[in-house]
């Protein structure tokens, strides 16, 4: 088996294991955006999940830039991921630039931060969509047929394993899965306030570093957030290797 | 503020009005009532809870709402412990499907004629301050729009219980119920570099992040965000500090 194609089927094979014992929500869906980057032609990713009040709210972005246009579409309540959610469909925008009349502020914004083309794929389950996952290119055109076909096979193959072995049954269930994960990305947020403070280093450093110790321990995400607003759990070695890690990437 | 925060914000201010003995501010019991007006339920309840097991009825819709936190404790068992035990919505549509989960309480609550309990959390990350809950003598789950509203009640009641620490809400003609979509990242982001600097919990340093933007009448995700850049720092036992640059 080729190599692209041996990492595809190993993805999805670790997408739909959901049913393990300590199942992290939010380690999952950022595994999923990383993924998507890494199999598909796109740059980041970002991924909004539904709050059920009627609004939208980032969960996981592949880089500080992705989550910087995710929230400006989020505030101003335009933009293709935002279209995306609402209709269900896929939106695919080969050409930020082209859209400046339907959507000025996000084509403005997209394009000032870099990003040319947007391709957001729905979460849905049944008639449901609980999110959408985001791609986004540097360079304009849209990604090709085989990616468009295997990115929209990945969030089904990851909404389903998310929601519906679990949830198949009840919409109760799902509202206490959502809720809980949105939950925990708020302990993760303060976790990151927390260190920020504590070691001087930006939000993104100190995720990271949360990160980067939770898998090492094998841990989940809220529980390492958790243990460090509690303090008791020391993250100093982990913090320093995410701030040197960044040094090293700036000067490279 | 996001469309369905600003109606729910509008019938509890609606309700806070109508209160012939308050003072027209809003209440977890204009909170309460309002929630019993407008959504498909028969009662509703907010209690103040820590882990350490203390319970506190904040407020009520009426007697039977109140008895049945009562009976919850007593008994050590039912959805609004389990909502604040685990953190999640407890969405209980037909109370005795799940008796074999809360036997006790199932059955105390058929006595009542209670047949569909929905319990919220009131949690923000680390911060757990109590429990909103819902219950209703039909069966049924809870309508898509009736769910959502009370999410965003769940939301506002957080909010009235954090800031009753503060004194925030002591003020008269405020309304500090912020839509908490807008800059939300910022403000838990804030509230954790906060903590630090007061060396405080969570709660209290989110409660102090908010009194400082209500009373500087500034948006909280603006002052959070200040806090974010290092513009801004909290320190203890003093007003905030303007850093320059």
């Amino acid at each position: 088996m080729a190599m692209r194609e041996q990492r595809v089927a190993d993805t999805f094979v670790e997408l739909a294991d959901t049913l393990v014992a300590g199942f992290d929500t939010v380690e999952f869906l950022h595994t999923l955006t990383e993924r998507c980057v890494e199999l598909l032609d796109a740059d980041t990713a970002g991924l909004l999940l539904a709050d059920e009040r009627g609004s939208l709210r980032l969960v996981a972005a592949s880089t500080g830039q992705t989550q910087l246009l995710e929230l400006f579409q989020l505030q101003e309540e335009e933009g293709p991921c935002l279209e995306c959610y609402h209709s269900g469909q896929v939106v695919t925008l080969p050409d930020v630039s082209e859209v400046a009349g339907r959507w000025p502020r996000f084509s403005a914004m997209a394009t000032e931060l870099g990003f040319a083309g947007v391709h957001a794929i729905p979460m849905q389950l049944r008639t449901q969509v609980i999110g959408t996952l985001n791609l986004f290119r540097t360079h304009p055109n849209g990604l090709d047929e085989t990616d468009a076909r295997l990115g929209k096979a990945l969030v089904d193959v990851a909404t389903i394993g998310l929601l519906s072995e679990r949830a198949v049954r009840h919409q109760e269930m799902v509202t206490e899965q959502l809720q809980t994960a949105l939950n925990s990305r708020v302990t993760i947020e303060q976790a990151k306030g927390v260190l920020a403070e504590r070691y001087s280093v930006t939000p993104d450093q100190a995720f990271t570093a949360m990160r980067r110790h939770a898998r090492s321990r094998n841990q989940r995400l809220a529980e390492v957030a958790g243990e460090i607003i509690a303090g008791t759990l020391d993250v100093t070695d982990a913090v320093a290797d995410a701030r040197d890690r960044d040094r090293d990437h700036s000067r490279s | 503020m996001g469309e369905r925060t600003a109606r729910v914000f509008s019938w509890v201010a609606a309700a806070a009005a109508d209160d012939g003995e308050g003072d027209g501010r809003i209440s977890p019991a204009a909170l309460c009532r309002a929630a019993r007006t407008r959504l498909d339920v028969d009662g509703v309840s907010m209690t103040a809870m820590t882990g350490h097991g203390m319970h506190t009825p904040v407020a009520a819709s009426g007697e039977l709402a109140a008895e049945l936190e009562e009976l919850q404790v007593t008994l050590g068992e039912g959805p609004g412990l389990a909502a604040f035990t685990f953190g999640s919505p407890m969405l209980v549509p037909d109370l005795a499907a799940s008796a074999a989960r809360w036997p006790g309480f199932a059955a105390a609550a058929r006595e009542r004629d209670v047949a569909a309990v929905f319990a919220f959390p009131l949690h923000t990350g680390t911060i757990q301050l109590g429990v909103f809950e819902l219950h209703r003598v039909a069966t049924g789950p809870l309508a898509t729009g009736d769910l959502a509203n009370a999410l965003v009640f769940a939301d506002l009641a957080l909010q009235l219980l954090l800031d009753s620490s503060s004194g925030v809400g002591r003020q008269p003609d405020r309304h500090p119920i912020d839509d908490t979509s807008r800059g939300r990242d910022a403000v838990h982001q804030a509230t954790g570099m906060i903590a630090v600097q007061l060396e405080v919990g969570m709660a209290e340093a989110l409660a102090r992040l908010r009194a400082h933007a209500f009373t500087g009448d500034t948006p909280l995700s603006e002052v959070a965000a200040d806090v974010v850049a290092r513009r801004l720092r909290f320190r203890p036992e003093a007003e905030p500090d303007e850093t320059p640059g």
